[in-house]
């Protein structure tokens, strides 16, 4: 196991880009390799040793057995962790743009709040990031339409707009709230949101699975009701509790499944159907 | 400057050099007999050398390359590469910037690059964009099969009009030969409807695909054009398509080939471009199956006729067309963004991206296809190699390409392994085909035929007087088996040794190591200034009134040519 540990010395205005410092490459680096090279900044290139103090302990066969650990305000630091695929990184701090991105394997840990297009276009792995994220958080590149294909990605804080734009596979976990066009354009994969969203979740979804536990602004006209479920099982995962089920996005012929907390979106429903005590028994069981 | 390479192994097929070991001598630009002996050497010793290559049918510049590269970014980021002293940083797949274009062909050996769709209304951009392109020639040709006053002159079969219009919108948009895309078909998606078959005709208009070729044809030949028509026939990629593509070639057979010294270096009358989206047969997908043997035999019958393939790759591309209603019925199928062009009284545009997978029946059909027609055409004098870039594969895989046709067993064993669905042997012949291209071949189809097609008169061959455009590769071709290393012959042409652009050293050892402004190849007419003047006095009143822009502001003037090489057609 190797440990690589970059504690940071100053701060750049402009981005620093970390996408060739990923496990994949660095894993038989040392300290004297890390000295001699030199990290892009804008249309530059200067020594790594500039910003960051790295220490290196330990010996690594493969990116499987590195932990790189970065302490500091890394919010100019662009590409942590992207195209990785196997290995340990935790942040402590912020991160920049594109963290995670593309990675294929290994653990992403973030400590504080991302900038935008976290894990986009991840294919597996897991992203965690402890604060909120930006828009386009597992998400596609501008233009592709294959978003996230696999792995996890779990945010404890609230995500940005269009959050699994484009999903294509894996899992998103929102704990806080999400704004607005969560999973627009997904074809596969799930999303769940512990907290409230703001409008328009699953926009052209075709396909795939979005659960929302909080409340829900507005919806699209695309999304048709179909009724109370209680513990609906999606994709081999049971969610307890009574939901509002919908299926859509119906203006692109979508088969999506959006469920949301029927309670809390109760105002929605034409008729309520009185909570029965299996009912009242999760909610307890949750509350717990 | 002076230079010699010396000992290499030359293919040059319009001069019938078959492998020879000798030297090609190179001097201001120009391919010499002899050098001095303060000539400087470069030794090429059993390395392969051919003129530079030739694309003679390719989307490279204009405004649908525009359109392609803003809104799929996401190829953009594929193949990005660093600045280096030399070049400029790169991006893009299947539609790279324009430097990065210039770098790619000119990595792979070649020199001079057809533009194969201007709208004469977009030819300004067109040419800043070919501005912009370094180390490779670019001869575009403007667009003529649906526009209106080309479909009126044919209605009426006035071929002195449209002899002098042709010269007129030549010299106006700086274009180099008559284009035809889909005939009154992109004409008839300007109302939403399409043509079927060649004698179809144009809403509105009273007159059939057939008789705007034949008019074409006529007046090409009239003038004595270095280049005969060059035609994406109806029907493209539509099942069932081969009557339509040989009612095409067929009706051109009474139209003689011009007497005149400017059309004299082409044997053609028609150039039919990627023939493998027009050999189809069946009456849908489910029933669809390779027509390319009843292609390649008329063209085999018939030497009035060339093609390029338009060989499928096996990438996800960009495909990009006048032919626009072809583009919505591929956008109904794939569902992927779709981005629709009308140009006015001209013609019209469609893109969309397309995935080619060897694990789906229809483009595994389609990448036989292309292989069937340059296996089963007879004489490589008659067929291209082209990708239709970025139509069917970006033009970076030529070298993959050539590789599948030197190696029946490279081609074998991904139909056997399952590399490839089995549509490839099911529904095609290819299995059974077990012709190889030799170095001569691939030297005529990609660099000595493709120039004879277009009729250049100073490329294409090593012939003492013509511009020294060389491409040399790194294979002996006395101690090497194509057949056995197709991977050793996709890396060898995908790096030249050296490519020399008039002269001068472009890339040494596969690298960029300088760059040159190119030229815009475009023909002069000459000696129907009266009838141009005539023309465009009669079709003012209508231009005036239905183009968006001004007459003085729709001409290519010359500082949009800043590098022009005009080729002079005495046409009278
Ligand atoms: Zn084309």
């Amino acid at each position: 196991m190797k440990t690589i540990t970059f504690d940071q010395k100053k701060t750049s205005s402009i981005a620093l880009e970390f996408d060739e410092l990923i496990t994949d490459n660095i894993y038989s680096w040392t300290e004297e390799d890390f000295a001699a090279y030199k990290v892009p900044v804008g249309n530059s290139r200067f020594p790594i040793t500039d910003y960051f103090d790295i220490t290196v302990e330990g010996e690594a066969e493969s990116p499987a057995e590195v932990k790189m650990i970065l302490n500091g305000d890394c919010n100019r630091v662009k590409y942590i962790g992207c195209k990785m695929s196997a290995g340990e990184v935790v942040v402590n701090g912020d991160a920049d743009l594109h963290v995670g991105a593309e990675m294929s394997g290994g653990v992403v840990t973030v400590f504080g709040n991302v900038a935008a297009h976290a894990g986009r276009e991840m294919k597996g792995g897991k992203l965690e990031i402890m604060g909120n994220t930006k828009e386009f958080c597992g998400a596609s590149y501008i233009g592709e339409w294959r978003g996230m294909s696999g792995g996890e990605i779990i945010i404890h804080g609230n995500a940005g707009k269009q959050c699994g734009e484009c999903l294509v596979g894996g899992k998103i976990h929102v704990l806080g709230d999400c704004d607005i066009l969560a999973g627009i354009h997904m074809t596969k994969g799930t999303i769940e949101i512990d907290g409230n969203v703001n409008r328009w979740p699953g926009g052209q979804m075709k396909n795939g699975n979005i659960v929302i536990h909080g409340k829900v602004g507005r919806l699209l006209e695309g999304f048709v009701e179909q009724g109370i479920v209680t513990d609906p099982e999606l994709d081999g995962i049971v969610y307890p509790g009574r939901y509002i089920e919908y299926k859509g996005d119906i203006a692109l012929n979508g088969k999506g499944t959006l469920i949301i907390d029927a309670e809390k979106n109760r105002d929605r429903l034409s008729t309520w159907i009185e909570e029965d005590d299996e009912y009242n028994a999760i909610r307890e069981y949750r509350a717990q | 400057m002076e230079y010699i390479l010396k000992n290499g192994i030359v293919y040059d097929p319009a001069n019938e050099v078959n492998g020879e070991k000798m030297d090609i001598c190179f001097k201001d630009g120009k391919i010499v007999e002899d050098v001095s002996a303060d000539a400087e050497v470069l030794d090429v010793t059993d390395k392969i050398v051919m003129p530079a290559g030739v694309d003679p049918h390719a989307h490279v510049a204009g405004p649908k390359l525009v359109v392609g590269r803003l809104y799929r970014p996401e190829d953009e980021r594929r193949g990005v590469a660093q600045k280096t002293k030399v070049t400029r940083a790169e991006a893009g797949f299947s539609i790279p910037s324009c430097p990065t274009t210039g770098y790619r062909y000119s990595r792979m050996g070649y020199g001079t690059v057809c533009e194969a769709a201007m709208p004469p209304l977009e030819a300004k951009h067109t040419h800043e964009e070919i501005n912009t392109i370094p180390n490779i020639d670019i001869n575009p040709l403007p667009l003529f099969g649906n526009n209106w006053f080309v479909m009126e002159y044919a209605r009426e079969n006035r071929i002195d009009d449209l002899a002098a219009f042709i010269a007129a919108m030549l010299r106006v948009s700086k274009g180099y030969g008559v284009k035809i895309v889909n005939p009154c078909g992109s004409e008839a998606w300007g109302w939403g409807m399409n043509v079927h078959g060649y004698d179809d005709k144009a809403p509105y208009f009273d007159v059939t695909s057939r008789e705007v070729v034949r008019a074409l044809a006529k007046a090409n030949e009239q003038l004595g054009l270095p280049h005969s028509i060059h035609i994406h026939p109806n029907d493209l990629g539509h099942p069932g398509n081969v009557p339509t593509t040989i009612a095409t070639l067929d009706s051109i057979k009474d139209i003689a080939k011009s007497t005149k010294a400017s059309a004299g270096v082409r044997d053609q009358t028609i150039h039919c471009t990627h023939a493998q989206f027009h050999s189809y047969t069946g009456n849908s997908w489910k029933d669809a199956a390779s027509g390319a043997e009843e292609v390649a035999d008329f063209i085999n019958k018939n030497p009035y006729v060339t093609c390029d393939v338009g060989q499928v790759t096996f990438d996800e591309t960009t495909t990009m067309t006048a032919d626009a209603p072809m583009e919505y019925d591929l956008f109904k199928i794939s569902g992927l963004k779709w981005a629709n062009k009308d140009i006015e009284c001209e013609t019209a545009a469609g893109i969309i991206p397309c995935i080619y997978s060897p694990k789906t029946p229809v483009s595994t059909l389609q990448w036989a296809i292309g292989l069937e027609l340059f296996l089963h055409i007879e004489n490589p004098w008659q067929v291209c190699l082209t990708t239709d870039h970025p139509n069917a594969g970006p033009f970076i895989r030529y070298p993959k390409i050539i590789s599948w046709l030197m190696s029946a067993e490279k081609r074998m064993s991904m139909i056997d392994n399952g590399e490839v669905h089995k549509w490839a042997s099911k529904r095609t012949g290819l299995a059974g085909l077990e012709r190889e291209y030799d170095f001569y071949e691939i030297a005529t189809i990609s660099r000595a035929a493709p120039a004879r097609i277009h009729g250049f008169q100073d490329r294409g061959a090593l012939t003492p007087g013509y511009n020294a455009d060389i491409a040399v590769y790194d294979i002996n071709p006395n101690d090497f088996d194509p057949s056995k290393d197709p991977e050793g012959v996709e890396k060898a042409f995908s790096n030249a040794y050296y490519t020399i652009k008039d002269g001068q050293i472009v890339v040494k050892d596969g690298d960029i190591v300088s760059t040159k402004q190119s030229h815009t190849i475009w023909t002069n007419v000459i000696g129907y200034e009266e009838e141009e003047k005539q023309i465009i006095d009669s079709i003012m009143p209508f231009f005036t009134q239905y183009y968006s822009v001004k007459w003085e502001n729709y001409q290519v003037h010359d500082h949009y040519v800043p590098n022009p090489t005009r080729v002079d057609v005495e046409a009278k």
